[in-house]
Parts: C-alpha cells; sequence; structure tokens
C-alpha cells in the first residue's frame, strides 16, 4: 500500500485532479455516446472517477493517463452492462463480419456521389447512426474519431491488438456512413438513385 | 503497391498509423492511381464530419461536485487507509448512498423530470427556437392557443432558447427553455384540475411565496399551483438560482394580469 507515502489527501487530489480529472470532459462525451443517457452517463463518469482516484497510487506517472481513464469507463460501462443488461452485448464481433461485407466499397471507380451528403449531414444525424452501431464498433469509433486516441491508446482501452483497432474501425466506420447515407436520403439530401 | 494492397491499408494510412516505408509506398501509388485518391479523399472528409460534432463540457455543477467527492475520499482515506482497501465496493457505495431513491409514484414533477432528461437528450430540444420573449409567447398562442408568460432571466445569466408543445402527465404543456452556459433550465406550464396537483416535497416559502421543492434523478424541481395551472421548473442549477427564476416568473405573471 502506498497511500500513505502520497502524504496529505488534500495533495493527492490536487496531484489527481491535473493529471486525470482533465480528461473529464473528453470522459463525459463518450460516456454519453455510450449510455445515451444523461444521469447515468454521469454516474458512469463519477464511478470512474472515483475508481481511479482510488487506484491512482497504482498508476505510473508519465503513461498515458486519458487511455487508463478510458478503460476504467469501459470495464465500468461493461459491469453494468452485465448487471443490468441495459445493452445487448456483441461479443463475437466475427459474427458482425458477414453483416458489413457489403459496406466495403469498391477500389477505384471515381468520385462518390454519396460523399456529398456529408456537407449536410446533421449532428444529431452521427449520433443517432452511433447509437444504432453495434457496441464493439462504436467503441473503437468513438475513441479513434471523435476523441482521437491512436490504435495503441484503443488497443490497451479496448484489451486487443493494433490489427485488430483497425479491422474494427474499417468496419465501424463503413456501418456509420451506411447509415448516415440512409439518413441522407430520409431529409431528401439524396436522391433514391444514389 | 497495388489497388488492394492499398485498400487493405487505406484506415491505418489515412489515421498515420503506417510505418514510414509503408506510408511512402501508399502515398506514391494514391499519387499514380485516382480512384485510390478519391478513397483516400472520402475518407478525410469522413473523419472531418466526425471531429466536426459538438464537443460538449461537463455542467459546471457536475465538476464541482465531482472535485469535492473525490477531496472527500482523499480525506477519508488519509484519516482511515484501511477503508480503502475494497476499492469497487467503497467506491460503489460512495456513488449509490448519494442517489435519490427511486419513487414509485408517477407524480407529475417527476415526469416533468423525465421530460426535461428527454429534451435534453435530443440534438434539437425546443420545436420554435428563439431568444425573443414576445416571439415564444405568440408561438404558443397561434401552435396552441396558450396564453404562457415567458419571463426574462437573462439578469441572471440565464438565457431564453425556445419552446416546445410537451405532452405532460397525457395532457399538452407548455414547455420554455432556457440555457445557463451548458445548463439547461426547462419551466414547464401544465394545466391541472383543482386539487389534482398534491405537490409533494418540501415546502419552501421564497421571497414572501411558497413553492414545493424536490430532487429527482439529480436534477432540481420548484413548482407550485396558481388556480388550475401548474408550474415547473427542473435544473441541475441550484436551488438559489431556480427559485429566484420562479419568483422572476410569478412577478411577470401579476404584473401581466394586471395590465
Amino acid at each position: 500500500m502506498r497511500l500513505l507515502g502520497w502524504g496529505g489527501g488534500a495533495d493527492r487530489a490536487r496531484e489527481f485532479e491535473e493529471v486525470a480529472l482533465v480528461h473529464l470532459d473528453a470522459l463525459h462525451r463518450s460516456a454519453l455516446r455510450l449510455t445515451h443517457n444523461r444521469p447515468e452517463a454521469e454516474d458512469l463518469v463519477q464511478e470512474t472517477f472515483l475508481r481511479a482516484f482510488r487506484s491512482f497510487h497504482r498508476f505510473n506517472p508519465g503513461t498515458n493517463c486519458r487511455a487508463w481513464l478510458f478503460t476504467i469507463l469501459r470495464n465500468a460501462f461493461l459491469n453494468r452492462i452485465r448487471q443490468g443488461s441495459h445493452e445487448v452485448l456483441e461479443d463475437d464481433p466475427a459474427a458482425w463480419e458477414s453483416a458489413s461485407e457489403s459496406v466495403t466499397q469498391p477500389a477505384g471507380g471515381g468520385t462518390h456521389p454519396q460523399e456529398e451528403f456529408f456537407q449536410t449531414v446533421l449532428h444529431g444525424d452521427v449520433d443517432r447512426a452511433l447509437k444504432a452501431l453495434p457496441l464493439v464498433f462504436r467503441e473503437a469509433v468513438i475513441l479513434a474519431d471523435l476523441e482521437g486516441l491512436n490504435y495503441k491508446e484503443i488497443g490497451q482501452v479496448l484489451g486487443c491488438p493494433p490489427g485488430t483497432v483497425m479491422s474494427r474501425l474499417s468496419r465501424g466506420r463503413g456501418l456509420l456512413r451506411q447509415a448516415l447515407g440512409r439518413f441522407a436520403r430520409e431529409h431528401g439530401y439524396v436522391k433514391e438513385s444514389e | 503497391m497495388n489497388c488492394s494492397e492499398f485498400e487493405s491499408r487505406l484506415h491505418p494510412f489515412v489515421d498515420g498509423e503506417l510505418d514510414v516505408g509503408e506510408t511512402l509506398a501508399a502515398e506514391a501509388h494514391a499519387a499514380e492511381c485516382p480512384g485510390c485518391r478519391n478513397r483516400v479523399a472520402g475518407e478525410r472528409r469522413f473523419r472531418q464530419l466526425l471531429r466536426r460534432q459538438p464537443r460538449e463540457s461537463v455542467p459546471p455543477e457536475f465538476r464541482a461536485m465531482l472535485r469535492a467527492r473525490l477531496r472527500r475520499s482523499a480525506r477519508v482515506a488519509a484519516i482511515r487507509p484501511w477503508l480503502v482497501v475494497p476499492a469497487a465496493a467503497a467506491a460503489a457505495a460512495l456513488v449509490w448512498a448519494t442517489l435519490p431513491g427511486v419513487s414509485p409514484s408517477t407524480n407529475l414533477v417527476g415526469n416533468l423530470v423525465d421530460k426535461h432528461i428527454a429534451y435534453a437528450q435530443i440534438e434539437q430540444p425546443a420545436e420554435f427556437v428563439s431568444a425573443d420573449r414576445a416571439a415564444v409567447e405568440e408561438w404558443f398562442r397561434q401552435r396552441a392557443g396558450l396564453r404562457v408568460t415567458v419571463a426574462d432571466f437573462s439578469p441572471a445569466g440565464i438565457r431564453l432558447a425556445g419552446a416546445r408543445i410537451a405532452e405532460a402527465g397525457e395532457r399538452k404543456a407548455a414547455y420554455v427553455l432556457y440555457e445557463k452556459g451548458r445548463t439547461l433550465l426547462s419551466v414547464f406550464t401544465v394545466p391541472v384540475a383543482v386539487g389534482e396537483a398534491e405537490l409533494s416535497g418540501t415546502r419552501v416559502s421564497y421571497r414572501g411565496r411558497d413553492y414545493v421543492t424536490q430532487e429527482r434523478k439529480g436534477y432540481r424541481t420548484v413548482s407550485w399551483t396558481e388556480g388550475q395551472v401548474m408550474f415547473g421548473l427542473v435544473s441541475m442549477l441550484d436551488y438559489d438560482s431556480i427559485l429566484q427564476c420562479a419568483d422572476n416568473l410569478r412577478t411577470e405573471r401579476s404584473r401581466q394580469a394586471r395590465l
């Protein structure tokens, strides 16, 4: 137990605030996108920081605090799902492979007309599309594209090698694009034929 | 590098995750192949779209609450370190102990809190977006034949954001939305039958007027009835701010009634 080595509790809290609490906004945003429920997200973030604070003595200064916090957040979130079964866990990403096969676009082939809708996608659409994404892909996309973590950090959070991060990202992004294209058609931005 | 080799490296290439040799090879291929170049451009635009998403900050009250809790937790740990040993259990207890009990009652105030939470989560909580009080009052008249008083809370830094017609307890209610920074304040005006709105909660008096306050799901509510209308304010703002708004609204209503 190194706890007493941290001196006063106030010092420890101050250090934690400097190193960890600066990531509060990022954690909160991701919790919202994982839970789609504000009180639950706040509760989850609170649990994450309390847990992190309690094991802060095990945190190695100089290593990546943000990835460490995301790891704790993810574990807390998964625990909740297991207990409350709010969301169906797709433990087997392979099951999604065939479903997302059609996403892969052919190489070459000039411009992609469906990309035009990017300019007209509504903010709410991205959240809606993310929400529909299976959790294994959603968490990878959130970490990479909304929070800017690199493959190594994402691999640390998700507990998988960089190769798996890469394949989850490419499938997740493909599914997300499909969904956004569908919304764009619903809004009438893109004609059916496209 | 050919197209299919490029294809399999497209995502790590755009993400800047390839090593130097592979990056150079991929760049050389993209320079020669318009199709693959287009795919890269499409991926970049897609990343930009995702990066353009609103980057919401946590409500300041939540940040302050979390800091206070961490400091309290640090004090406990410093005094009685053995308390820290069952870390997960202790953390869970700290979290749950402060959550309000879930009441089975389906009273109107609880209904309003649920509405507030639901609206806070959608991208565009207001059906009618306007910071103009007169325009919002007019919108209610035209849209639902409702005479709604829209008060001005701007001296307290609370800005009018818009309005919507809400369903509360299976009836139409007027919902006026305000914002202080990123914290929302909802003002509901709900028609009620005489004696129906038995408001439960803590009775408080503020500047000579009576209110009922109740905390639900972490949100604070201040409500009162005037004849056959119930008013409910819901927010994460502190009680003082909410009561000040309530007082302001009632003053404005009595001023309008006198005219």
